[in-house]
């Protein structure tokens, strides 16, 4: 299996390059095209790679997802889908090692190979004072993983603290930690800067930061628009 | 338009096709006035020109690109509605449904059927994939930016039925034979989908 992007970073779009009968498993409504040897399918709530019925509720729900995923698979020879995000933006892969992890922002996941176990990882209560949305997908297992980001991506390998704004984070390695605080030291002050919340990392690990903010962007044109009508 | 030159001057006139005869301006006008009416683009063009040249300066109204096709004497290129910008020439531009099925789902399949000889210019939502299909190939129809006409096409979902009210993915165009089929990286209805749970009240 072989990514490659093209029109990087506004307008990308990857194309999935499949062996004979390997499969890709992607998010709803992602694929634009593909080869007609490509058998689709939509893996229910009770696929068991997905993570079971609950494991589907808890993507859709928590994980800022949908609840169902396809699978494209090549059959009698090789083929491709070419898979793509709505907004504006570029796509990245890292390439999950055994035994590490990668936590993913909800709406970021895109596709992976079967070899890729995704879960939500409950946040606990430190999720829930954010009001974006903090649930972070778990990968696990091995293969590359493919993501979306709104804007360009920033690599950051980290060795020490940094902090980042919720809205601006795409995933992060097992090996940082991290805690949610307010971005100024008072309520009021954190209110009025409008920076909401961060999250501050420690440890090693890589980091990927979007250079936009998906929640940002849509309270800006989101305004604009004219209401709806009754 | 975004800019032209003094010498050029402008005129307005129904998207018909050139050599249409009475029945098809009638058809063009009717087919104008309900787009007006529905709140879609209309089927009126633009045609600048003038005895002493000039220049103008166009663009589309989405973040993407622009390709030039030159149209030679008897090639036919199907255009996506929204992405035709331009032409040069005596390129005429003829409606077509992509068949019943398209008006369901909101994903409407409606076509410009271009013949002529001269240049023409395709916008599209995001960057252009020129896929050589030899055989079958499937595009998702809000994807589609145009194919040639050599092309055979029908619109169909995606799977079984499950699929199609779960994969999200909606219809899909399958092409068949040889010929070129232009792709878009971004979808318009998507961005649409994404916005419409932030409007105002």
């Amino acid at each position: 299996m072989r990514f490659n992007t093209h029109y990087r970073p506004a307008h990308s779009l990857t194309v999935v390059e499949l062996g004979p009968n390997e499969t890709v498993r992607a998010e709803a409504s992602a694929m634009i095209s593909m080869t007609r040897n490509i058998r689709v399918a939509t893996t229910g709530p009770l696929n068991r790679s997905t993570g079971g019925f609950f494991g589907g509720l808890k993507r859709a729900f928590l994980g800022g997802e949908t609840f169902f995923t396809n699978t494209f698979t090549a059959e009698n020879g090789p083929g491709h889908v070419t898979l793509a995000p709505a907004l504006t933006g570029d796509m990245l892969v890292h390439e999950l090692a055994q035994n590490h992890q990668l936590f993913i922002q909800g709406g970021s996941y895109v596709a992976a190979p079967d070899s890729v176990q995704l879960d939500t990882k409950w946040q606990g209560m430190k999720g829930f004072f954010s009001g974006e949305s903090l649930f972070f997908l778990n990968a696990t297992g091995y293969g590359p993983v493919l993501m979306n980001a709104f804007g360009a991506v920033q690599t950051i390998d980290l060795d020490g603290e940094l902090i980042v704004d919720t809205g601006h984070l795409v995933a992060f390695t097992s090996g940082l930690q991290y805690t949610v605080s307010k971005a100024s030291a008072g309520w009021i002050k954190s209110f009025l800067s409008g920076e909401g919340f961060v999250l501050k990392f420690t440890g090693r690990g890589r980091l990927y930061v979007q250079t936009r903010n998906p929640a940002e962007y849509g309270r800006s044109v989101g305004r604009a628009l004219p209401p709806r009508e009754a | 338009m975004v800019t032209r030159t003094p010498a050029l001057q402008m005129e307005t006139r129904l998207n018909a096709g050139k050599r249409a005869g009475f029945f098809r301006v009638i058809v063009a006008f009717f087919v104008a006035l309900m787009r007006k009416f529905l709140g879609g683009e209309t089927m009126f063009v633009n045609e600048f020109g003038g005895p002493a040249g000039g220049e103008v300066v166009l663009a589309p109204s989405l973040a993407g690109h622009i390709m030039t096709k030159q149209l030679a004497p008897g090639q036919v290129l199907f255009v996506q509605r929204g992405s035709w910008l331009a032409s040069t020439g005596d390129i005429d531009a003829k409606l077509r449904f992509g068949g019943l099925r398209t008006l369901f789902g909101g994903e409407g399949l409606v076509l410009l059927e271009c013949k002529g000889v001269g240049d023409l210019f395709v916008n599209s939502y995001g960057g252009i994939t020129e896929v050589p299909v030899d055989g079958k190939f499937i595009v998702d129809t809000g994807h589609i930016v145009a194919f040639d006409g050599s092309l055979d096409f029908k619109v169909r979902s995606i799977g079984g039925v499950k699929s199609f009210l779960f994969s999200g993915e909606g219809l899909v165009c399958e092409f068949s034979g040889r010929g070129t089929v232009y792709v878009q990286s971004r979808n318009l209805d998507a961005l649409v989908s994404w916005l419409t749970p932030l409007l105002p009240g």
